[in-house]
C-alpha cells in the first residue's frame, strides 16, 4: 500500500526535475546499453556462426583415427578397412553412416550439339542433402552397395548438357574418365552450384567450358576402375543427431577397441566435430562476459552519480522529511521512499539502457550483413547472420539495475531516515 | 468529569550537557490540560515555547522530568514509538504550512493516515470528510501552489485532523497570513474547538489571539509565569 504511494512519489519526484533525472540516468543508461550491446553481438555472432557450420554441411561427424605409440610403425594391415566401417554401419544402421569420398579425376561427356563437357567427379558413400534448391535425390549408401551407375550433377550441367527445359532425372549419360574408361550413368539428382563456386572462373569463360563438379558412388567408381577400396589410418563417421551422442561415441570407441585389441601399440582416438564448435562457443562466450564486465564498470559510475543527486536531493527535501517525521513517518518509511526513487532512476535508465543497446546491436548486425553482401558477396549465401538479443543479460541487466538502485541509494535514504525531525522542520 | 490529555511534571529541557556552553531551556514545566480545552502558550521568542512545543509534540524527550500524554509516559519512548505517537495522537499545524508539494490537496490530508495504515478506500473517504469541514472540498484534486495561503492552511488544518489526534498543536497559524485571513484560520479552530470538541494547543507571541482561547499560559525564561486557568468568559 505503502509501496504504491512511494512508487507515486518516485514518479512525480523524477518528472519534477526530468533534466536532472536523464543526467543521473546516463551513466545507467551507457553501462546496461554498452553490455545489452556486446552480449547481443556475442549471441549474434555465435547463433551465425552454428547456423554458418550447420549449412556447410553436416556437423555430426565424429573423426575416427589410428595413433601409435612411439616405437610403432602401422603397416597396411593396420589400417582402418571398409569391412570394419561396413561392419559398424551393419552393426548400428539406426546410428552410423559413413561419411567417406575420394577423387576419381575428371571426366568428359558429350551433349547432343556434340560440345564437350568437362566434369570433376568424387566417389562419396552417402550425402546429406545441403541446398533448399536440390532436385531429386543425392547419393545413398544402398547406391554405394549395390553398384547402382548412379549420378548427381549440377544445374550449371544441366544447362550445359540439355538446355533448359528438360526435366534430367532419369536421364542416362555416358562419362569418359581420364584413364579411357567409360561407363553409362543415370541422373538421380542436381542441385544449384553455390555462387562462390562461379565465381572462381574468370569472366568470359563460356559456359560450356566451365568444369562441374559431380558425384557418383564411391563403391561404383572403384568397381569401374576395377580398384579395391583402400585402408585408411583416418575415416570420418557421420552418427544420428537424434539419438545420445555420447553413448553413439562410446559404441565406436567400444567396436573399434575391438578390432585393435590384438594390435598392440595401435589405439583408435575419436573427434567430434561438433566439440570444436562447442570450444568456439566458449571461447565466444568468455569474450563476451570479459567485455562486459569492462562496461559494467561504467554502471559503477553511473551508481556514484545515482548516490550524488540522491544526497542532493534529500538535501532538498529536508523540510518536507522532517514534515512527514511530524506527520508520524517511521524511519523506515522515509528510507524506503528514498530507496524506491534511487530504484526508480536505475531501473528507467536500465530499461532505456536495454532499449538503446538492443537497437545498437541489431544496427551493428544489420551493418554486418551490408558489409558481407557488398565485400563478400560470394560467401553472402553461406553466411546467415542472426541477430539475437542475448536474453539472460537482459535478465541480469533488469535485476543489475535495481541492485544498484538499492546499493547506491540506500546510503542517502538512511542518511535521511535517521534525521533529526526538529532540525529538518527548520531547515531552510 | 474530563480526562487529563497533558500531564507534564518538572520538565527540564537542556542542550549541550556537559559542555562549558551547557544551556538548559525549559527549568521545570508542569502542565495539565483537560479534553477539549483551547490554550494558548504565549511568549517572547527565546522564551523556551517552541522547545515547549517540540516536547508537546512528541518531537523531543526532555531532560528530566515526566510527560505523560493521555495515560502514556513519552519521556522514555525510542524513535519508532515516538513516530507512532505523533502520527496518532498529535496534529501538527506550521506557521508554513508545510504540504508536501507536488502532491495534490487530498493526498496531503491522506498522509498521516497511510502512515498509520489505513486502507486507500477508508482514507480517501476520511480526507474527503474533513477537506468538507474546512470547506476545501472543492480544491481537492489542487496542487499545494495552485492554493493561496489560507487555502494551505486549511489544508494543513484538515491534515492535522486526519487521525482524530488527542491534541491539535498549531505554531503561530496565522503568522504567514494577512489578518482577514488570519481571522479565517482562527474561525476554523474555534469551529473545530466548539463543533468536533478537539483539543487545541496554540502556540503565539500575540496578546490578542490568546485572548481568544479559554486559557492562557505564559512562558519566559523557560518558566511559566503565568496561568489563567480555564476561563468562561473568553473574548471569542
Amino acid at each position: 500500500m505503502q509501496f504504491i504511494e512511494n512508487l507515486r512519489l518516485a514518479i512525480t519526484s523524477l518528472l519534477a526535475n526530468k533534466m536532472r533525472a536523464l543526467l543521473t540516468m546516463l551513466g545507467i543508461i551507457i553501462g546496461i546499453s554498452a553490455v545489452i550491446m556486446i552480449t547481443t553481438i556475442g549471441t549474434s555472432i555465435q547463433k551465425t556462426m552454428t547456423k554458418t557450420f550447420n549449412s556447410l554441411g553436416n556437423f555430426n561427424i565424429i573423426a575416427v583415427y589410428l595413433y601409435t605409440d612411439e616405437d610403432v610403425y602401422m603397416t597396411d594391415d593396420d589400417m582402418i578397412t571398409r569391412e570394419m566401417l561396413d561392419e559398424l554401419v551393419e552393426k548400428y544402421p539406426e546410428h552410423f553412416s559413413l561419411d567417406l569420398q575420394d577423387n576419381l579425376g575428371s571426366a568428359t561427356v558429350r551433349n547432343e550439339k556434340g560440345q564437350i563437357i568437362t566434369m570433376n567427379v568424387t566417389g562419396v558413400m552417402d550425402v546429406e542433402p545441403a541446398s533448399d534448391h536440390r532436385r531429386g535425390r543425392t547419393i545413398s549408401y544402398q547406391d554405394n552397395r549395390e553398384l547402382k551407375n548412379s549420378i548427381y550433377v549440377s544445374d550449371l550441367f544441366v544447362k550445359q548438357y540439355f538446355g533448359e527445359a528438360v526435366d534430367p532425372l532419369g536421364k542416362e549419360i555416358t562419362l569418359t574418365f581420364e584413364n579411357g574408361i567409360s561407363g553409362d550413368f543415370t541422373i538421380i539428382g542436381y542441385d544449384k552450384l553455390p555462387a562462390m563456386y562461379l565465381k572462381s572462373y574468370s569472366p568470359g569463360t563460356k559456359e560450356i567450358d566451365k568444369v562441374t563438379p559431380v558425384s557418383i558412388p564411391l563403391d561404383s567408381g572403384l568397381n569401374l576402375f576395377h580398384r579395391e577400396p583402400e585402408g585408411e589410418w583416418y575415416a570420418q563417421v557421420r552418427y544420428n543427431p537424434d539419438y545420445d551422442v555420447k553413448m553413439q561415441e562410446q559404441e565406436l570407441q567400444e567396436f573399434f577397441d575391438e578390432k585393435y585389441a590384438e594390435k598392440p601399440g595401435i589405439s583408435v582416438q575419436l573427434e567430434n566435430m561438433q566439440t570444436y564448435l562447442g570450444m568456439m562457443d566458449t571461447v565466444i562466450n568468455v569474450v563476451t562476459i570479459a567485455i562486459s564486465v569492462i562496461a559494467a564498470i561504467s554502471l559503477i559510475v553511473g551508481g556514484v552519480g545515482v548516490m550524488n543527486i540522491m544526497l542532493v536531493s534529500i538535501t532538498e527535501r529536508t523540510k518536507e522529511i522532517g514534515v512527514r517525521k511530524a506527520l508520524g513517518a517511521q524511519n523506515s518509511s522515509i528510507r524506503m521512499q528514498f530507496v524506491v526513487e534511487a530504484i526508480m532512476i536505475c531501473l528507467i535508465g536500465g530499461i532505456i539502457g536495454i532499449v538503446l543497446g538492443i537497437v545498437g546491436g541489431m544496427l551493428i548486425g544489420w551493418l554486418a550483413k551490408i558489409l558481407v553482401t557488398e565485400f563478400y558477396s560470394e560467401y553472402a549465401e553461406l553466411i546467415s547472420i542472426t541477430i539475437q538479443p542475448s536474453v539472460p543479460a537482459i535478465i541480469i541487466a533488469v535485476a543489475f539495475s535495481i541492485l544498484t538502485g538499492v546499493f547506491f541509494g540506500y546510503y542517502p535514504a538512511n542518511k535521511a531516515a535517521k534525521m533529526n525531525p526538529i532540525d529538518a522542520l527548520r531547515y531552510d | 468529569m474530563s480526562k487529563t490529555v497533558i500531564s507534564m511534571r518538572n520538565i527540564i529541557k537542556r542542550y549541550y550537557i556537559g559542555q562549558p556552553n551547557e544551556l538548559q531551556i525549559l527549568n521545570g514545566i508542569d502542565l495539565d490540560v483537560t479534553e477539549g480545552e483551547f490554550l494558548a502558550i504565549v511568549g517572547q521568542s527565546g522564551s523556551g515555547k517552541s522547545t515547549l512545543m517540540n516536547m508537546i509534540g512528541a518531537l523531543d524527550r526532555p531532560t528530566e522530568g515526566t510527560y505523560f500524554l493521555n495515560g502514556q509516559d513519552i519521556s522514555t519512548l525510542d524513535d519508532a514509538e515516538l513516530s507512532r505517537i505523533r502520527n496518532k495522537e498529535i496534529g501538527f499545524v506550521f506557521q508554513t504550512f508545510n504540504l508536501i508539494s507536488r502532491t495534490d490537496a487530498i493526498r496531503n490530508v491522506e498522509l498521516p493516515m497511510m502512515y498509520a495504515g489505513v486502507p486507500r478506500k477508508e482514507r480517501i473517504r476520511r480526507a474527503e470528510e474533513l477537506l468538507e469541514i474546512v470547506g476545501m472540498a472543492d480544491r481537492a484534486d489542487h496542487q499545494p501552489n495552485e492554493l493561496s495561503g489560507g487555502q494551505k492552511q486549511r489544508v494543513a488544518i484538515a491534515r492535522a485532523m486526519a487521525n482524530k489526534p488527542s491534541i491539535m498543536l498549531a505554531d503561530e497559524p496565522t503568522g504567514a497570513l494577512d489578518s482577514r485571513t488570519g481571522r479565517m484560520i482562527m474561525d476554523l479552530f474555534h469551529k473545530l474547538h466548539k463543533e468536533e470538541g478537539t483539543t487545541i494547543v496554540l502556540i503565539t507571541h500575540s496578546p490578542e489571539l490568546a485572548e481568544e482561547c479559554d486559557r492562557i499560559v505564559t512562558i519566559s525564561d523557560g518558566s511559566i509565569i503565568h496561568d489563567t486557568g480555564v476561563r468562561t468568559n473568553a473574548v471569542h
